[in-house]
């Protein structure tokens, strides 16, 4: 039987982390899509819950007063797959939005959650990181922020400390640059065997994140000084290799090591090829 | 500072089932699916995996398709649930009825209550879906069955006795 003792329906963040450092054994509850799928699996058995979906202050995705776009951390992945305002370079999050399972479950499923359960084969992790996000965290000390390359610390683990909770992602002030995701998955809807966000920024910067071949996202400076001046084919085989280096796969069901290694290179060459393409066609 | 007290320690939820309030025992961990199922006998929504995979449990939340298996019941109270029973009246509905059964789109038919719910959903807001609109929208509802091509078939067919004439593309 579960041990399930308490479900609380917070309607602000201060409430809903004063539980959290009243009961530390109190999860919270987001879309639910990970969490009561555990709960059903009995992977997990809290003895409480804080559902968040009372609160509405992390709902929504607005831009803030420094042109920030802020995503509250209850957004459900249909509404950041189908955000209309311009997001530049940080469009690469709402193309990973859109590619999360499917239509169903990206009704329910939030941004928040997402980030927090931290599976290395998520779609958002890599294209945070790629778009520079940063991470809004709350607790009874107060609000803190990380980026997001700072977020996503191992397997399943982030730096969310007890009592914290994540409260919104914040996007970069939108550039006229572009975002591309592309993921390699077994059909659609599944996690991720390997997938890379790319953002070509207005600058002709480019930053990439591998997904799925580690721990956390695979990011290197050198890949992204090098494609950020030369994005022939060799260029982009040889910041592939750098980040090949970096990377920590395991074998799963959805692929091999040595398989996910051999994707990198040819999903770096297509997410570059397409984010080029989509910085043409919105130029 | 005072906290919010834990809902519902009695466990009883109130429900909105169907266009009905509903008073039902419910156990904090119970998710709406039980509910529906096993309290209220609503019994078109299946147990499929329980994992949020499988789309046999799709019911209508605030008028879009999403998991009965993962929702807590209790969590479900501000929300008007609908579940196949609830839309019979619907047009659309009937409509992908009709198509299913003459387009023979199903064998063991544990899936079709799922894919009902999400085709209906799909017809709503695309009255003339093409067919990668279809299977996009109904990816997440698995059939073991079918190999789907009859499935997509009959909801091709639904949009079209829909649309007014002529207008199909």
């Amino acid at each position: 039987m579960t041990t399930l003792q308490g479900l609380y329906r917070p309607k602000t963040v201060d409430e809903a982390t004063a539980l959290l450092a009243q009961d530390a054994e109190a999860k919270p509850l987001a879309g639910g899509a990970t969490l009561v799928a555990m709960l059903n699996a009995r992977v997990i058995e809290p003895a409480a819950l804080v559902s968040l979906a009372d609160i509405d202050e992390i709902k929504g995705i607005t831009v803030q007063d420094d042109g920030r776009v802020r995503i509250g951390a209850f957004t459900r992945h249909r509404e950041t797959a189908a955000c209309t305002l311009p997001l530049g370079s940080a469009a690469v999050v709402a193309h990973a939005a859109s590619q999360i399972a499917n239509a169903t479950v990206r009704n329910m499923g939030t941004i928040g959650g997402s980030i927090s359960f931290a599976d290395p084969g998520l779609d958002y992790p890599p294209a945070l990181v790629a778009a520079g996000a940063v991470i809004e965290i709350a607790s009874v000390q107060g609000r803190r922020t990380l980026p997001a390359a700072e977020f996503f610390v191992d397997w399943y683990l982030t730096a969310l400390e007890p009592g914290e909770l994540v409260t919104a992602v914040l996007l970069p002030a939108a550039d006229r640059g572009a975002g591309v995701y592309i993921k390699h998955a077994r059909v659609a809807g599944d996690y991720a065997t390997a997938s890379v966000a790319a953002c070509l920024h207005a600058d002709a910067r480019m930053s990439v994140a591998v997904g799925a071949c580690g721990p956390t996202p695979l990011a290197d400076p050198e890949a992204d000084a090098l494609l950020s001046t030369d994005r022939s084919d060799a260029a982009i085989a040889r910041a592939a290799q750098w980040l090949v280096a970096r990377a920590d796969p395991l074998d799963d069901v959805r692929g091999s090591a040595d398989y996910r290694l051999l994707l990198i290179p040819r999903l770096l060459l297509r997410a570059v090829r397409a984010v080029e393409t989509a910085h043409r066609s919105a130029a | 500072m005072s906290h919010p007290s834990p809902v519902s320690l009695q466990g009883v939820v109130t429900l909105h089932v169907n266009g009905e309030g509903a008073q039902v025992g419910a156990a904090l961990h119970d998710t709406l699916l039980t509910v529906l199922r096993d309290r209220l006998q609503l019994t078109a929504a299946k147990r499929g995996c329980n994992q949020g995979v499988c789309g046999a449990c799709t019911v209508s939340v605030d008028g879009m398709p999403m998991r009965a298996c993962l929702s807590l019941a209790h969590n479900c109270e501000s929300v008007e649930v609908r579940t196949l029973e609830g839309l019979l009246d619907c047009p659309h509905l009937q409509a992908l009825q009709a198509a299913f059964a003459s387009s023979g789109a199903f064998q063991c038919g544990f899936c079709t209550p799922g894919m009902l719910v999400s085709a209906r959903s799909l017809l709503q807001r695309d009255p003339d879906p093409d067919e990668r609109a279809i299977r996009s929208a109904l990816s997440g509802n698995l059939c073991r069955c079918t190999g789907y091509v009859k499935i997509v078939q009959a909801v091709q067919a639904a949009a079209r006795s829909l649309l007014p004439e002529g207008a199909a593309s």
